[in-house]
């Protein structure tokens, strides 16, 4: 391992569907001003910046050009990254390799999008190779239906599942002075008389598009010790790629492959001493595109026996009053601004390690905290953070 | 952190419509080639075969990534029947974003297992959701018009009653 690396200046813009009041980067600058400020420093003080999105779903390519001045970066070194969903992670990752290799002290990492620029749908049916299955494509929701529906067979979950866990987000959500969608949702019925979207999707199952950034400010051990009191360390991250599923996006319905997500968590949890994942580690932000997606990931992350995801929610393990709370910022099924989405993750765990959440504060003390992303097709990246190390 | 401000006076914010066409020349390559040309020519659902660990390659390509090998031509004509695994079925039309075309519900679409092994996400003629729930064993029905799409040549997979 390298030198330790601690998150020192935490930012975001808050979540809308639209912002005509700003362009990309003016409301990238926002959550980098607020990061700044987060830490206490000036943007002289940062040394390399390292931005992500998802490069052309605004229609442009290389979009970190034009942000140059208003994110702190002239002249000085940085890389753009794209990964695909998990982008967000990836670009955390990357200025933690910097860090952690001595080449900078400080950098500043940023996730965004500006959704209302641009068409989502449009730009992930574009990730199909245009000579092979387009035409049948429908975005990301289309594959996660089929999931929704092979996740119902196969562990005898009910749409009451999906629903108390859609309730749960709205909670958090409320709570998040960030957070898009604030529905005040009162019972599961409410969300049981959605609509259908895609079958066996509803409306409130899936997550919105979302206009926003976050930014991280990264230091090595000893700049995090001079500007904060309570740095927050990157422990470890993961990255597994794989390539789809040969039947499908995102999901195997066929219960035959292997998930990224499963190699991912076992490689995190063994390199880190972790036996039991939801006693070791107290919370987690998880990228669930959909409430059906959740049930799954706390199986694939080993935070129950498979087939039982469902059970977790029905306990109300997951709360924010829960043993182990899983998305007390009302997480993606709430905002979801794709490229800055796996950074929220990273930001929002690591608010709960300095117990600066605010209202969405978890009831148990948060020392270790996970944040995962989704990408795709069937990539993950794990990021592991400690109060110390 | 940020916060939303209301401003005091209305500023006029404008959107700038670029509505930009694009379009695009991507090559088959020989592999994909070879599939294209057979479901033309002879509505047949052709793919390669790897030399080592003997699995179907799908969609047909030059190395088999598992044994790090050349696939070379040994090619393998497939039935076209198969078995649905999973489905949906849009409830609110979309819009195909490449293509302009309105999606219309229901736009059944499903993960299918072909006899042979392999998989693809393809229409269902089925349109009837209570009689979606039951579909299992289906079979390629292959398009009369707009031909030279490759897997596009297939219109959509039919129920086969058992």
């Amino acid at each position: 391992m390298g030198n330790r690396v601690a998150i020192v200046g935490i930012g975001q813009t808050y979540h809308k569907s639209n912002r005509k009041d700003v362009t990309q980067p003016e409301m990238v600058a926002e959550a980098v001003r607020a990061a700044l400020t987060d830490a206490q420093m000036k943007p002289k003080d940062v040394e390399a910046v390292f931005t992500s999105n998802m490069e052309t779903f605004e229609g442009m390519y290389l979009p970190d050009h034009m942000m140059v001045d208003e994110v702190g970066a002239f002249m000085k070194p940085g890389l753009k990254v794209n990964t695909g969903g998990t982008t967000g992670a990836s670009v955390v990752e990357e200025g933690f390799h910097f860090v952690a290799s001595g080449l900078f002290d400080t950098a500043l990492v940023i996730g965004f999008e500006k959704q209302d620029c641009g068409d989502t749908t449009a730009a992930i049916t574009a990730a199909v190779t245009p000579v092979w299955g387009k035409g049948v494509a429908t975005g990301a929701i289309g594959e996660f239906a089929k999931q929704a529906l092979t996740y119902m067979q196969k562990t005898g979950a009910k749409e009451e599942h999906a629903a108390m866990i859609r309730l749960k987000a709205d909670k958090g959500a409320c709570k998040n002075p960030y957070a898009h969608l604030k529905l005040g949702l009162k019972s599961i019925e409410e969300v049981l008389n959605s609509g259908y979207l895609v079958w066996p999707l509803r409306l409130l199952d899936f997550c919105p598009q979302s206009v926003g950034a976050c930014a991280l400010i990264l230091a090595s051990e000893h700049k995090a010790k001079k500007i904060t009191k309570k740095p927050v360390w990157i422990a470890d991250v993961v990255t597994v790629h794989q390539e789809p599923f040969r039947a499908g996006s995102f999901g195997d319905p066929t219960g035959t492959e292997e998930y990224s997500q499963d190699i991912a968590a076992e490689r995190l949890y063994k390199r880190n001493g972790i036996t039991n994942p939801t006693k070791d580690i107290c919370m987690a932000e998880i990228y669930e595109p959909s409430n059906w997606e959740e049930m799954s990931h706390y199986e694939h992350y080993h935070f129950c026996e498979k087939n039982e995801g469902w059970k977790m929610v029905e306990k109300g393990i997951t709360e924010m009053e829960g043993a182990f709370p899983v998305n007390p910022s009302g997480g993606v099924i709430a905002t979801n601004p794709i490229g800055a989405t796996p950074t929220i993750r990273v930001a929002e765990a690591a608010l709960q390690v300095r117990g600066d959440a605010g209202e969405h504060q978890v009831t148990r003390d948060v020392h270790t905290a996970m944040a995962t992303a989704l990408g795709g097709p069937n990539w993950t990246v794990v990021t592991l953070l400690k109060r110390s190390l | 952190m940020t916060t939303e401000k209301k401003a005091e006076k209305k500023p006029e914010y404008i959107k700038v419509e670029i509505a930009r066409p694009r379009a695009y020349k991507w090559s088959s390559g020989k592999y994909l080639g070879k599939l294209y040309k057979e479901a033309l020519e002879n509505r047949k659902l052709v793919t390669n075969r790897c030399p080592k660990c003997k699995q179907l390659l799908w969609p047909p390509a030059g190395v088999c990534g598992r044994c790090n090998v050349e696939a070379g031509e040994d090619w393998v004509v497939m039935s076209g029947e198969g078995t649905v695994l999973q489905y949906t079925y849009l409830v609110f039309p979309l819009w195909d974003p490449h293509y302009g075309d309105r999606l219309a519900n229901p736009y059944p679409t499903a993960t299918i297992k072909l006899d042979d092994g392999v998989f693809l996400v393809h229409f269902l003629e089925e349109k009837d959701p209570e009689k979606l729930k039951n579909v299992k064993r289906v079979q390629a029905v292959w398009k009369e018009e707009g031909r030279g799409r490759g897997l596009g040549d297939i219109l959509y997979f039919r129920t086969i009653d058992e």
